[in-house]
């Protein structure tokens, strides 16, 4: 193996000539750069903004945050570029959450446990952060949010802690203000479904998936039909998700149907004990999948095609094709900009629909979405303290109130629970109600394979190539291989 | 020079047909043009609107930016990839006519022990997709040092123009009279001017044919880009990527601004250099 | 010091220069290019050998293990590498034959000269020079169902919704017409080429003798345009077969994995899930069959060069 010893001397050599070349000499006032790698977007912008404006470092140092702005569909290419290339161009870096076992596993990540477990500001956060939050963003490997309060305190033991939300985000409903509260047609859903065409937040608590499917009938409408009293020019549709073949544009809703059904995807708390084979495809699993799928058909026509992805459905929305959709927050601010919408001043937001369970109550499990920041591994101990002092900046309230003004989001629940909150943006009430149910897709290293073949299974199912089962099926048995080889399932 | 090719010439006739034809062709791109004067809901409007109030917000959207917590708008750093693009495309391509010019004379006047081995090899790696050597470059960039720097993604380019330099130039050479050249080293010319004085200024068309093509090859170039290149050194086509997704699906507006900025440089260096464009193409294989 | 001597040398008396030219001058002038290629691609090609023969991931820090031809026997033996073999196949074949149609087409017309030839002969070299992001982008909106040209054109003949990506097939045509359409203009200029290359007397021999219109085609273009035909068909095969941008963008290899090629297969196998050796594995396959194809370009171009002296 001369290769790969070749490489870990010199790749030895370059992390000590930085370390002991960049931050060797600790000084009382030291400037100190910090380079964060960042999705190009409106939180992440804001993020900049503010610190330029706000940020005092507590510890004196002249602190400059550089944030390397890199373009969505290609930031996952790129910080795995940057960090197996070992260039350690950055000191923290904005992470989908399913990244972290890939750059923790490959020592990129910083473990932050024993940091946390000394600083007395940070458990504080640690505990004033959402469960559903810490437990996504923050743990590998992957502790289940029942582990972690099981645990009792803020940091568990065995467990080790990354991240803290950047932006966490969950999807809601955006709805159609001037359709669903138009008097004749709610008049006429009644008569056809006797129920009632939901118009305000608390009609759409109400809505489960049987009333949203009812919806997606009554509301296609064909070219010419008459819609909340005028003539349509194109077809129109009432219902969406997304159901796109790109990245996890459709497991991310799939899920919250297997989860809400009562079925699992394969679970990474329970290995190496948890299956693959036979949970994924469990029938419970099946059905809910089905169910997922039947709804498609009432949806606009690029559904056939498989790419029907968090944009497009922000797209047909935006441009009034489709009376709801259920999409990210964070995609929310474009709906209400005039210069991107056509709906933008007959939207409102309700909680996304769930399954209803024998008790009437509704059950809305999702599948989180939004990012962690993390720190990376190279920097001397002053960098990532003061990296530390720039998170305790981040999750300040007063910062966040400030983010959330902004189209941002909290994770912390001090700052959703003041009464202002909910009024902040117009889809903050939902966004509260739903974080309590979210869950996350797997943490490890595989999961981008995992996902990939998934979505290739599901896009089939989506698009008629395949039956429900069948893609499961193969789903579970990619899984249990893949699995097996590596060890996560014995 | 002195044979000229003959062909057919044909009236204005013909030109409306070619005209017609070259329009429907040019269509797509036409429509993208279009579509960066349009805001962003005139661009998905359905009838398409061929005529609407055309709006420049796309392209001051390419060179500012504005700020989320406050009126003011910032400068984006477009100019600054801009200039990326065509330094490192522009000096790629002439560093690889150099060295390519260099090695093309030496395998048309002083050719090698295994002269046509060496130049199957060197049009293999011009063959190759670049999804294969990408990984090993990847990782030996990674050893280096030289990911996101000027000189990695420079030295990259330069290798990847080189073969296609060398064949192309070569065929250049092959065709000029030997004879002249003896003939002025017979007069006590030396090499060097040989090369410079006789060689060199009879084949101009065909340089500029090699940089014509390798300009079209490289100016696009995605991949490579993405991977190898930093903040300081992103090009043009990963910059266009923040048009594909960020908090609103496709820009398609500031994306066909864009495009339609990045078509400038390439079309008057392809339309000023057009005519020896029917040279380059077939890699030299067609003579006089 | 020798070539100080040579350059000197050969000032005083031309015949010394020549003798000795030759040995030296030629190395000399062609390292550049050979040491450029070795370290940027010949180099890392061997390295990347090397490696296919690990199970090397790129994110992970274990050290490698040697596990022999293991990696060449799970790629050959993987029925989906084979499947986005055929895939590819079918993407080369149909987008070459469709390339050299329009290409052909295209080359015919602009053959003559025409008042405003150049500026329309831009209009039709244009797709080659955009970029294949903005290709994917806009044909995939060009073909969105409800948003998309194409579609509200098939929408003025029938109320149906026409969504063409929504089967394997017409995914399929989706692609290879946004990739015919980006590169027929290089296939243009090159029959191009080959068009203005036939001597105008054969022409004029051929009026005098009054022959049609389709056996003067035949029998004096033809010949002349062959090889480069030919050498169309193998430079395009070649290129095609690395197809990658427009597929990743347009349809991401659905539905299912209808157009996923060899090329997407090896970004996601190597890029996203980290497969380093494996991918590196791949990736010789992929360059043996290139290798053949490269041979057989050569071989035509030789043999066009080989009639040209005849």
């Amino acid at each position: 193996m001369p290769l790969s010893t070749f490489h870990r001397q010199v790749l030895g050599t370059c992390a000590a000539t930085l370390l002991t070349g960049g931050f060797s000499t600790p000084l009382l006032a030291a400037d100190i750069t910090i380079n964060m790698a960042a999705p190009d977007w409106p939180p992440t912008r804001f993020f900049k903004e503010h610190f330029d404006k706000t940020y005092k470092s507590p510890a004196g140092h002249n602190t400059t945050l550089e944030m390397d702005f890199i373009p969505w569909p290609s930031f996952y290419e790129r910080v795995a570029a940057s960090l197996t290339s070992g260039e350690q161009k950055y000191q923290m870096i904005v992470t989908d959450s399913q990244w972290l076992g890939s750059f923790v596993e490959g020592g990129y990540y910083l473990d932050l446990t024993e940091k946390i477990k000394a600083d007395p500001e940070l458990i504080a956060i640690m505990e004033d952060l959402h469960p559903a939050l810490v437990s996504a963003y923050s743990t590998y490997p992957h502790k289940s949010r029942k582990q972690l309060e099981e645990a009792g305190s803020a940091i568990a033991p065995d467990t080790h802690y990354y991240g803290f939300p950047q932006f966490p985000d969950t999807y809601v409903t955006f709805y159609r203000k001037d359709i669903f509260c138009h008097e004749g047609e709610a008049a006429a859903f009644k008569e056809q479904y006797d129920a009632t065409l939901p118009c305000t937040y608390e009609d759409w608590q109400d809505v489960d998936w049987e009333r949203y499917a009812q919806i997606g009938k009554f509301l296609k409408r064909k070219k010419g039909e008459q819609l909340a009293g005028e003539t349509l020019t194109d077809d129109f549709y009432g219902i969406s998700y997304q159901a796109g073949k790109g990245y996890d544009f459709s497991s991310m809703q799939a899920n919250a149907f297997i989860w809400q059904h009562g079925g699992d995807i394969w679970d990474e708390t329970n290995a190496p004990e948890g299956q693959a084979e036979g949970v994924v495809n469990s029938d419970v699993a099946v059905e809910a999948f089905e169910h997922y799928l039947s709804m498609i058909p009432d949806m606009p026509p690029v559904a056939q095609t498989g790419q029907m992805d968090i944009f497009v459905i922000q797209d047909l929305y935006m441009q009034g094709k489709v009376a709801s959709t259920i999409d990210w927050v964070g995609l929310g601010e474009p709906v209400l900009d005039p210069a991107s919408s056509k709906v933008h001043d007959k939207s409102a937001f309700g909680p996304a629909p769930g399954l209803r369970k024998e008790d009437g109550s509704i059950d809305r499990t999702g599948n989180i979405g939004g990012q962690p920041f993390v720190l990376t591994t190279w920097n001397s101990d002053e960098v990532v303290d003061e990296a530390l002092n720039v998170v305790k900046w981040w999750l300040d309230p007063d910062t966040q109130i400030e983010a959330v003004s902004n189209g941002g989001q909290s994770g912390l629940m001090s700052v959703m629970a003041d009464p202002s909150y909910n009024d902040l943006r117009p889809w903050n009430r939902a966004h509260v109600e739903m974080i309590d149910w979210q869950k996350d897709v797997w943490h490890i290293p595989l999961f981008f394979e995992m996902l990939t073949q998934q979505q290739e299974e599901f896009d089939k199912a989506i698009t008629g190539q395949k039956s429900a089962r069948d893609a499961l099926d193969a789903v579970a048995e990619f899984q249990q291989e893949l699995l097996e080889d590596d060890g996560f399932i014995e | 020079m002195a044979k000229q090719r003959e062909i057919g010439k044909a009236g204005w006739g013909h030109t409306a047909v070619a005209g017609i034809v070259g329009f429907i062709y040019f269509f797509p791109v036409f429509w993208i043009i279009l579509t960066a004067f349009k805001t962003r809901t005139d661009a998905l409007e359905i009838p398409p609107k061929l005529f609407f109030t055309p709006t420049l917000d796309n392209f001051r959207a390419v060179f500012f930016r504005s700020s989320i917590t406050s009126d003011e708008t910032a400068a984006t750093n477009f100019i600054l990839y801009f200039f990326n693009s065509i330094f490192i495309a522009g000096t790629a391509v002439l560093l690889a006519m150099l060295i390519g010019t260099l090695a093309a004379y030496a395998f048309s006047r002083h050719p090698l022990k295994g002269n046509d081995t060496y130049l199957f090899i060197i049009l293999t790696t011009r063959m190759m997709p670049p999804i294969v050597v990408i990984i090993p470059i990847f990782l030996m960039f990674r050893l280096t040092g030289l990911a996101g720097s000027y000189w990695g993604i420079l030295l990259l380019y330069t290798a990847f123009n080189i073969p296609f330099s060398i064949w192309l130039v070569k065929s250049f050479f092959d065709e000029l009279n030997p004879e002249i050249e003896d003939a002025a080293r017979m007069d006590g010319s030396t090499d060097w001017r040989v090369f410079f004085g006789i060689c060199l200024p009879q084949i101009y068309a065909g340089l500029a044919a090699t940089f014509v093509f390798g300009m079209i090859l490289t100016w696009n170039e995605f991949l490579f880009a993405l991977l190898l290149t930093g903040v300081e050194t992103r090009t043009v086509p990963v910059a266009m990527a923040r048009t594909l997704g960020g908090s609103v699906g496709v820009d398609y507006g500031l994306l066909a601004a864009i495009v339609t900025l990045f078509l400038i440089p390439i079309c008057i260096v392809t339309f000023l250099l057009q005519n020896q464009l029917l040279r380059g193409v077939t890699f030299g294989t067609v003579k006089k | 010091m020798t070539d100080v001597a040579a350059v000197h040398g050969h000032a005083k008396s031309g015949f010394w220069a020549r003798l000795t030219a030759p040995e030296n001058r030629g190395p000399l002038l062609v390292a550049p290019a050979i040491i450029t290629l070795f370290v940027m691609n010949i180099f890392p090609l061997l390295w990347s050998f090397g490696l296919s023969f690990f199970n090397y991931r790129a994110n992970r820090q274990n050290v490698p293990e040697f596990v022999g031809l293991k990696n060449f026997e799970r790629v050959l033996t993987d029925e989906k590498i084979w499947d986005r073999f055929q895939t590819t196949a079918i993407i080369v074949g149909s987008s070459v034959t469709l390339q050299l149609i329009i290409g052909f087409s295209l080359a015919m017309l602009f053959a003559k000269h025409f008042p405003m030839r150049r500026i329309i002969m831009m209009l039709v070299l244009t797709p080659m020079m955009l970029s294949f992001v903005s290709v994917g982008v806009f044909f995939k909106l060009y073909y969105e169902p409800t948003f998309g040209l194409l579609s509200w054109v098939v929408n003025l003949f029938s109320s149906e919704p026409f969504a063409l990506l929504s089967s394997s097939t017409g995914a399929l045509i989706g692609i290879i017409f946004a990739d015919a359409w980006m590169w027929s203009p290089f296939v243009m200029l090159l029959v191009l080429a080959g068009l203005v290359s036939v001597p105008k007397y054969l022409y004029e021999a051929a009026e005098i003798d009054r022959v049609s219109s389709w056996r003067r085609f035949v029998t004096i273009t033809l010949p002349y345009i062959k090889s480069l035909l030919l050498l169309a068909i193998l430079f395009r095969t070649i290129e095609t077969f690395k197809i990658f941008d427009i597929i990743y963008i347009i349809t991401e290899g659905g539905p299912g994995s209808s157009t996923e090629s060899i090329a997407v297969n090896i970004y996601r196998m190597a890029f996203q899930n980290f497969r380093t050796s494996r991918s590196g594995a791949l990736a010789y396959i992929i360059l043996f069959i290139v290798i053949v194809l490269t041979n057989l370009y050569l071989y035509s171009v030789n043999r066009r060069a080989h009639e040209e002296t005849l």
